[in-house]
C-alpha cells in the first residue's frame, strides 16, 4: 500500500480532505490539489500511480486532465469522481482511457475495489514487464543456454523467426547446436502443435534416402511389403528439419528442389501425387557456399533454403558461457548418474577455459559426463578431465579447423584400430556421418 | 510497558450505551495500550455535525470537538456515538480517526445491524471497532493481516471474521508509538 501514491484532483476543499484523509489511514501516500492546472504541475514534478479526478472544476475540466495523462504517461490510472448530473461525462471518459468512475458520495466499499483494482491490474502490468526483461536477459531458450551476446543475438532471431513460415538454413560447426535451435524455432511457431520432423540426411543412405522422404507403395521394391509414409508426408502441418543438408546426393538435391518449389510429391511407386503443408529448416556445417564452388551443391537449392539464415556460434566463440553449460551438465549428470558430485573446481574450470572446444557444446556435454563418472569426490578435478592434458591431446596451433578434425578422428580411428561403430560412438557422430567424413577427408589406414 | 499514571484515555460514550460493552473495552483498552481509562459523557446535542440532507452526522466535525473537549491529561479521546456518521465524500464511515492525533470515533448505527445491543456479536463489533479507531490514533495504518484489528473491514461480515488482537507487526509499531508518548 505504502508504495502507491495517489493524486486528489478536486476543487472542493471538504472533499479532498475527507478523501485524502481516508486513503491515509489505508497507507497511501496521497496529495491533493485543487484544479487541473495545478494537477499538472504536480504531475511534472512527481509521477503518481493513480488519479482521482473530479470531472467539474473551474477552469480545465476534469476530461483535459485525463486527456493529458493518458497522453503522457498512459499507466496512470485515472479513476474520475462525479455527481450524479454528470455521469454521461463519465462514460466518456471510460472511452477516453479512463479507469472508472465513482459517483459522489461513493460507498467506502466501492472505493476500496476500485483501489484494488488498480493495484491489482498495475502489478500485473509490472510483473508482465518484469517477464518481458527477464526474457530479454534470459540465460536458456528452450534447451540452449548462453548468456553471451551470441547466443543472445540467436535467442533474439529464433524469437523473430519462429512466427513466420520462411524457410530457415541454420550453418554451424558439428556440436553447436543446430539441431535445438531448429527445434526451438518449431517450439515457438505457429505450427508447434504439429510433427517436428527430422531427417538426417548425412545418416541415411543414399539408396534409402528417396523412400525415407518421400515414402513408398507396398510393393514398390522388393522390401516393400507394406506402404509406408515418408518423412516429408509426417511433417504435414509441422516442421521438416533437414539436418546436414550439406550431405545429400545431388541427385536428390534436385527432388528436394522440386519439392520445395510444389509441396508436391509421390511416393516410390505410387501414380497419387500427394501434398504435404510443412516448414523447411535446414542445417549444415559445411560451408554451402564452397560446396558450390565445389559443385557438389546446387545453387538453386541453397537460394531455395537460404531465406532466413543465421550461424549457431562456436563455443571458443563464446567462452564465457561455458561456466553455465557446465554447471547446467553438471546438475544434470550427477542427478542422471546419482552421484554427489557439486561443483567444479577452479583449476578444471581454468583448463575448460583454456581449451579450444573443437567438438563444440557436444563435445563439453560428454566431457563434463565422463568426469561426473570418474571423480571421486564432490568436485571435478582437472585430472578427470584427461582429454585436456598435453599428454593426451595436443591441439594444432596454426592448422584450420578441418585439419583439426581430420586429425582428430584420424586418431580415435587409430586408437580403436579402425572400429567404425566404437570410432563414431566415441566422436558422438553416426556411422554413416564418419564414414562420409572418412571420405571427405581421405583418412585412409596406415599401413 | 508502563505509561505515565496521569495520561489517560478518555472514553466519551454517547447516549446510554451498555455497561457491560463500556467495561469491556475499558478492559481491553488498558490491556493493550497500558493506559488507564476514563469516561466522559459526550453532550447528547450533536446538532453542529448534524448534515439535514443526508441525515447524518460528519465524524471529522465531531472528531475536532472530541479534541477540544478532552482533559490535558487525555493521551487519546475515543468517542462512542450511536449515530449514523459520515465523511463528505463516502457514503458513510464505521469510524474516523485523527491519525496519529488525538480523537478517534466509532458509530454503533451500522454495527448493530438488526442486532440485540446485549448479543456478544454486536459488543465484539464495537470493541474490535473502537480498537481500530484507537489504532489509528496512536499512528497505525490498515494492516494487510486480515485477522488483525488493525485491517480495515469493508463490511460487518469483514468485522466479525477478523480477531480482537494485533498482529504482531502492528504491536511492535504500537508500542514504539508509546515509548515515543513517553511510555517505558
Amino acid at each position: 500500500m505504502g508504495d502507491t501514491k495517489i493524486l486528489i484532483v478536486d476543487d472542493e476543499l471538504i472533499m479532498r480532505e475527507s478523501l485524502a484523509g481516508w486513503l491515509e489511514r489505508d497507507g497511501y501516500y496521497v496529495e491533493t490539489v485543487a484544479s487541473g492546472e495545478e494537477a499538472l504541475e504536480m504531475l511534472k514534478a512527481t509521477r503518481f500511480d493513480i488519479l482521482l479526478v473530479d470531472i467539474k472544476m473551474e477552469g480545465m475540466s476534469g476530461l483535459e486532465v485525463l486527456s493529458y495523462v493518458k497522453e503522457t504517461d498512459p499507466d496512470v490510472a485515472v479513476v474520475m469522481i462525479t455527481a450524479y448530473g454528470s455521469i454521461s461525462t463519465a462514460i466518456e471518459a471510460m472511452k477516453n482511457g479512463a479507469f472508472d468512475y465513482l459517483l459522489k458520495p461513493f460507498d467506502p466499499e466501492e472505493l476500496g475495489v476500485v483501489i484494488d483494482k488498480i493495484i491489482q491490474h498495475q502489478d500485473q502490468a509490472r510483473e508482465n514487464l518484469f517477464l518481458r526483461e527477464q526474457f530479454k536477459d534470459r540465460t536458456r531458450f528452450e534447451s540452449m543456454i548462453g548468456q553471451s551476446i551470441p547466443m543472445q543475438d540467436v535467442f533474439d532471431l529464433i524469437q523473430d523467426v519462429a512466427p513466420m513460415d520462411s524457410t530457415v538454413l541454420i550453418t554451424g560447426e558439428t556440436g553447436t547446436g543446430k539441431g535445438l535451435a531448429a527445434k526451438a524455432i518449431h517450439t515457438n511457431s505457429p505450427r508447434c502443435g504439429g510433427p517436428f520432423v527430422i531427417v538426417n540426411c548425412g545418416a541415411i543412405p543414399e539408396h534409402l534416402m528417396e523412400s525415407e522422404l518421400f515414402g513408398h507403395q507396398k510393393g514398390a521394391f522388393t522390401d516393400a511389403k507394406e506402404t509406408k509414409k515418408g518423412r516429408l508426408e509426417l511433417a504435414h502441418g509441422g516442421t521438416l528439419f533437414l539436418d546436414e543438408i550439406g550431405e545429400i546426393s545431388m541427385r536428390m538435391q534436385i527432388d528436394l528442389l522440386r519439392i520445395l518449389e510444389d509441396r508436391v510429391f509421390y511416393r516410390v511407386g505410387g501414380t497419387q501425387p500427394i501434398e504435404a503443408d510443412f516448414r523447411v529448416i535446414a542445417a549444415s556445417n559445411r560451408n554451402l557456399g564452397e560446396a558450390i564452388k565445389e559443385g557438389i551443391f546446387r545453387k538453386d537449392l541453397y537460394y531455395r533454403l537460404n531465406v532466413i539464415s543465421f550461424e549457431m556460434p562456436p563455443l571458443r566463440e563464446r567462452k564465457e558461457d561455458i561456466p553455465l553449460m557446465a554447471e547446467h551438465f553438471l546438475h544434470r549428470f550427477s542427478q542422471e548418474t546419482n552421484k554427489a558430485v557439486d561443483g567444479i573446481s577452479r583449476e578444471a574450470m581454468d583448463e575448460m577455459m583454456l581449451y579450444e572446444w573443437p567438438g563444440n557444446v557436444r563435445e563439453l556435454e560428454n566431457a563434463i559426463e565422463r568426469a561426473v563418472v570418474v571423480s571421486k569426490g564432490r568436485n571435478i578435478l582437472p585430472s578427470d578431465l584427461p582429454i585436456f592434458r598435453p599428454e593426451h591431446f595436443s591441439l594444432p596451433t596454426d592448422n584450420s579447423l578441418k585439419e583439426i578434425e581430420k586429425q582428430h578422428i584420424t586418431k580415435i580411428l587409430s586408437d580403436n584400430q579402425w572400429n567404425i561403430a566404437k570410432s563414431a560412438n566415441i566422436l558422438d557422430i553416426d556411422r554413416s556421418t564418419l564414414y562420409s567424413k572418412i571420405r571427405r577427408y581421405q583418412i585412409q589406414k596406415a599401413s | 510497558m508502563i505509561v505515565p499514571f496521569e495520561h489517560r484515555i478518555v472514553i466519551f460514550p454517547m447516549g446510554a450505551l451498555e455497561t457491560e460493552l463500556l467495561k469491556r473495552i475499558r478492559q481491553e483498552i488498558c490491556q493493550t495500550f497500558s493506559y488507564q481509562t476514563e469516561l466522559i459523557p459526550l453532550p447528547k446535542d450533536l446538532s453542529f455535525a448534524l448534515d439535514p440532507d443526508r441525515n447524518q452526522y460528519h465524524s471529522t466535525l465531531i472528531l475536532e470537538k472530541l479534541a477540544s473537549l478532552a482533559p490535558p491529561h487525555a493521551i487519546k479521546a475515543l468517542g462512542i456515538v450511536e449515530v449514523d456518521l459520515f465523511i463528505p465524500i463516502l457514503t458513510h464511515v464505521y469510524g474516523e480517526a485523527q491519525v496519529g492525533g488525538r480523537a478517534c470515533i466509532v458509530s454503533t448505527y451500522r454495527l448493530r445491524e438488526g442486532l440485540s445491543p446485549i448479543t456478544e456479536i454486536y459488543c465484539n463489533r464495537v470493541a474490535k471497532e473502537a480498537f481500530h479507531e484507537l489504532g489509528h490514533a496512536f499512528n497505525l495504518r490498515h494492516c494487510k493481516d486480515q485477522t488483525c484489528i488493525m485491517h480495515y473491514c469493508r463490511t460487518v461480515k469483514d468485522v466479525d471474521r477478523k480477531s480482537d488482537r494485533m498482529c504482531r507487526y502492528c504491536k511492535v509499531l504500537l508500542q514504539d508509538e508509546i515509548k515515543r508518548l513517553g511510555g517505558v
